[in-house]
């Protein structure tokens, strides 16, 4: 048995070194460290003192309220009331955990922390009340965390519920008081994936502005090639004036040569030119005829949470303090101290409540930004991006282009081909050069485009596979990486068999299923929607019911009926949604249900809304009004079902991602016998 | 200048005149529970009210709102005693990231002290134009209809 400490954990006090702050920035990019979250590291997550418990949450919160959930579990194991436990967040000076990203919170950090409470609980018991305590791993059967009752299975109050209903501080930006500056950097209007430099500015004209502070040439890493100029001011509002008045003007490298995203990943001129380089199912299909032929294209997307990007850094005593809303604050800490050539023991930083990232808020930009101006003036600046920055510097969902095919024999599909191209999604050009980028295309191909490509049916001899092509623009990670596109283009293409074959879609795809608890799901979900009946139909409007389903990850399984309305101008209405959802045993069903919701609502999103527009190769958006939202008019009435889930724990934050997308687009195909194949769907495609 | 806030007379530092409503509230007055979302007034986090009505501050100038009362999600409840909508945000487990709910809340008392009991398609007219990229919307709707059963 290892020894852990869970009592009396002190901060270690570690010297600080301070570097040369050279400018030079390191051309290998520091990688992101995933170590497996094990009762190692789960040492410190709780802690009694004075007759309270502290749970130190290992996750980042950003709105999956894992907070919520995590405290469930810590109560439960420990017996205590869920007002007798207090919840503080981590910092990057706790034992490293992974980024908070891939619905992995539950399903991997929820055993660590019951064996820990378990020890601490039962040393508390035998009369324990300071030192270290000595865990031994139990077996997972004795946790009383992991039975449903009490509060497992339950929904408490929302962990920062009353905090964020009464606007108490939560968010990085929500540090306010002091001497605290304000800063931003200005990088060129060009896409940052072209080298970009400023060359002259005004000086004497920014200084004449009320609340000027300092220019700083020294600001910070790149993003992408585009390096920035820096400015400080007493007051937020001064920054657009300082920049108006820099008038900056920028040493550009050449145009990117193939700006234009459409052509570069169109999928039918890559199979022009060969079988693509990456295989998810390797078989061979044979070629045609093909009784399901089909092209599926999205274009590039925006995360779009509502809290663009902060970060708060402080320089005292030889430290350097940054407030973080990253998904991965040791990450943060690692390429600071690269970036700004300091030892990383003199860097903390803090993880506060996250406003939306959606994968989208894994790099380190905004902090470093604030680091290097906090450094330049010597006292704490805090730094938050506009939302033309979050457009314009941000990476995003990468476009992506799908041709499937399937041939089918008495009714079964026994031969199918997907091919997908799209850019990168885990290797994000964003992070990862370009000439390091072709060793990984050479060695690992992109993890995060061939999520979901794996279809979950029987289909005979099944080929999958997919390039990545990098872009002039940001691509990466993003909701369920690659699945939703995935899923999108595969559940299109099986309902398009099912009418092919003649057949009832739901009894289609069950006949193609060899997964029981997916079959469940799909089975259950026809049940709650009464599938077989048709759509409501309203005088005017063509109404139409639609199915997909999926599974995330291997783990976790939805399944989705969607009703529309399609208006004589071609607008798409969702009108109801029904949604049924497995992940196991469900610690908190009401959070579970309202990640489900949220999935839908990104469904509803990918089909009929989301788009980041593109001109010469450079993001052009700079508000939402350029780059949609969802909004509540296009909320349908939703209904989900939770399996109550025998299954061990799998995620939930983006399951249903894999379902209602295509739920609504075959939905739209019933209403119309318009295949969509274009998203988001334009309305000139279904005029009646 | 002077500003009302939340019942409180505050003085805007003179050199903060030409600031937003939003920047003074959170940057001067240290009232950061009013979001900047967008900055030019389309996602709605940064909604307060102005003598009553739902106001995006951060494309309201300072200037505009002085003599005026101006209130925030921290003057909305009195002391511990929530406001019906804000309880009937937890009761509903409203809130993903929560970055957005400020503003929801303070559009959502507005128009309740306007439309008392509305119906449905009142309330979604009323929210459209402040945005939740997390997808709470069916939460919001469903607090906002229990709110109006308990208006003070």
């Amino acid at each position: 048995m290892k020894r852990r400490a869970f009592l009396g954990l002190a901060g270690g006090g570690l010297v600080a070194v301070l570097g040369a702050g050279a400018a030079v920035y390191s051309q290998a990019p520091v990688f992101p460290k995933r170590p497996e979250p094990d009762l190692e590291t789960a040492m410190g997550w709780i802690a009694l003192r004075d007759g309270r418990h502290t749970l130190t949450l290992p996750r980042i919160e950003m709105g999956q309220n894992i907070a919520t959930a995590l405290k469930q579990v810590a109560c439960a194991e420990l017996g205590q009331d869920w007002d007798a436990v207090d919840l503080v967040l981590h910092d990057s000076d706790a034992p490293r955990v992974r980024a908070t990203v891939g619905s992995e919170s539950v399903m991997l950090f929820a055993e660590p922390l019951a064996q820990a409470c378990a020890a601490l609980r039962d040393a508390a018991a035998a009369g324990q009340t300071e030192g270290l305590v000595q865990v031994e791993e139990r077996p997972r059967e004795t946790l009383r965390a992991f039975k449903a009752g009490g509060l497992i299975g339950a929904s408490p109050a929302l962990a920062q519920g009353r905090e964020i209903v009464t606007g108490a501080p939560l968010f990085v930006a929500d540090t306010a008081g002091g001497a605290q500056r304000f800063g931003r950097v200005l990088r060129a209007p060009v896409t940052p994936e072209i080298a970009s430099h400023p060359a002259r500015w005004n000086l004497a004209a920014a200084r004449a502005v009320p609340g000027f502070v300092a220019v700083v040439e020294d600001c910070g890493p790149p993003i992408g090639k585009a390096h920035g100029l820096g400015i400080v001011a007493d007051r937020p509002g001064a920054l657009n004036k300082i920049a108006d008045a820099l008038d900056i003007k920028w040493d550009i490298a050449d145009p990117h040569p193939a700006p234009d995203i459409e052509p570069a990943i169109d999928v039918d001129k890559h199979l022009d030119a060969g079988p693509l380089p990456h295989a998810v199912l390797d078989d061979d299909p044979g070629t045609g005829p093909w009784d399901v032929d089909m092209r599926i294209d999205l274009p590039l997307a925006a995360h779009g949470p509502i809290e663009p990007r902060a970060a708060v850094a402080d320089w005292a005593d030889g430290r350097l303090v940054v407030r973080a809303g990253s998904q991965d604050v040791f990450y943060v800490r690692d390429v600071l101290a690269d970036a700004l050539s300091v030892n990383a023991d003199a860097i903390t930083v803090t993880s506060c409540r996250v406003g939306g990232a959606f994968g989208g808020k894994t790099l380190c930009t905004v902090e470093a930004e604030a680091a290097a101006l906090a450094l330049a003036i010597g006292g704490r600046v805090k730094v938050q991006w506009t939302r033309a920055q979050e457009f314009a510097l941000g990476f995003h969902r990468p476009p992506s282009s799908h041709r499937i095919r399937a041939r089918m024999t008495d009714g079964q599909i026994t031969a199918w081909d997907h091919a997908h191209v799209s850019s990168h999604i885990l290797f994000t050009a964003a992070g990862v050069p370009a000439w390091l980028q072709r060793v990984t295309d050479q060695v690992a191909g992109d993890g995060g485009v061939a999520r979901g490509m794996a279809a979950p049916y029987q289909l005979g001899k099944a080929r999958a596979a997919y390039d990545a092509v990098r872009l002039p623009v940001f691509t990466g990670p993003w909701r369920g990486l690659g699945a939703g596109q995935n899923a999108l283009a595969i559940e299109s293409a099986m309902d398009e068999a099912a009418r092919q074959a003649g057949a009832d879609p739901l009894a289609f795809r069950l006949r193609h299923i060899p997964d029981p608890r997916l079959s469940a799901a799909l089975a259950q979900v026809g049940k709650i929607a009464d599938w077989g009946t048709s759509a409501p139909s309203v005088p005017g409007f063509r109404a139409g019911r639609g199915i997909a389903c999926g599974i995330y990850k291997n783990t976790s399984y939805a399944a989705a009926v969607a009703d529309v309305l399609v208006d004589p101008a071609g607008y798409c209405q969702v009108t109801r949604l029904w949604c049924v959802h497995d992940c196991g045993l469900v610690i908190n069903p009401d959070q579970v249900r309202a990640q489900c919701e949220g999935n839908l609502v990104w469904g509803i999103g990918m089909v009929l809304t989301d788009a980041l527009p593109v001109t010469d190769g450079r993001v052009t958006a700079e508000t939402f009004a350029d780059a949609p939202l969802p909004r509540m008019s296009d909320m349908p009435e939703i209904t989900i079902d939770l399996i109550d889930g025998k299954g061990p724990i799998s995620g939930a934050g983006e399951t249903a991602i894999v379902a209602g997308p295509g739920a609504v687009a075959n939905a739209v195909l019933a209403a119309t016998g318009i295949r969509p194949t274009r998203f988001p769907l334009s309305p000139d495609q279904f005029v009646a | 200048m002077d500003i009302l806030v939340n019942d409180q007379p505050r003085e805007i530092p003179a050199d903060w005149a030409d600031e937003t409503l939003l920047d003074v509230l959170r940057e001067a007055l240290g009232l950061t529970g009013t979001k900047f979302g967008c900055g030019v007034g389309i996602c709605g986090a940064c909604t307060v009210h102005v003598d009553g009505q739902a106001t995006r501050a951060c494309i309201t100038p300072v200037s505009e709102v002085a003599g005026r009362s101006v209130r925030t999600i921290e003057g909305l409840a009195q002391g511990d005693r929530l406001h019906p909508v804000q309880q009937a945000w937890l009761d509903h487990a409203v809130p993903q990231c929560g970055y957005c709910q400020a503003g929801q809340i303070m559009t959502a008392v507005a128009f309740l002290d306007s439309v008392p009991a509305p119906t449905p398609d009142q309330i979604t007219t009323a929210m459209d134009a402040n945005l939740c990229r997390c997808g709470t919307y069916q939460r919001i709707k469903a607090a906002i209809l229990a709110a109006a059963q308990v208006q003070p």
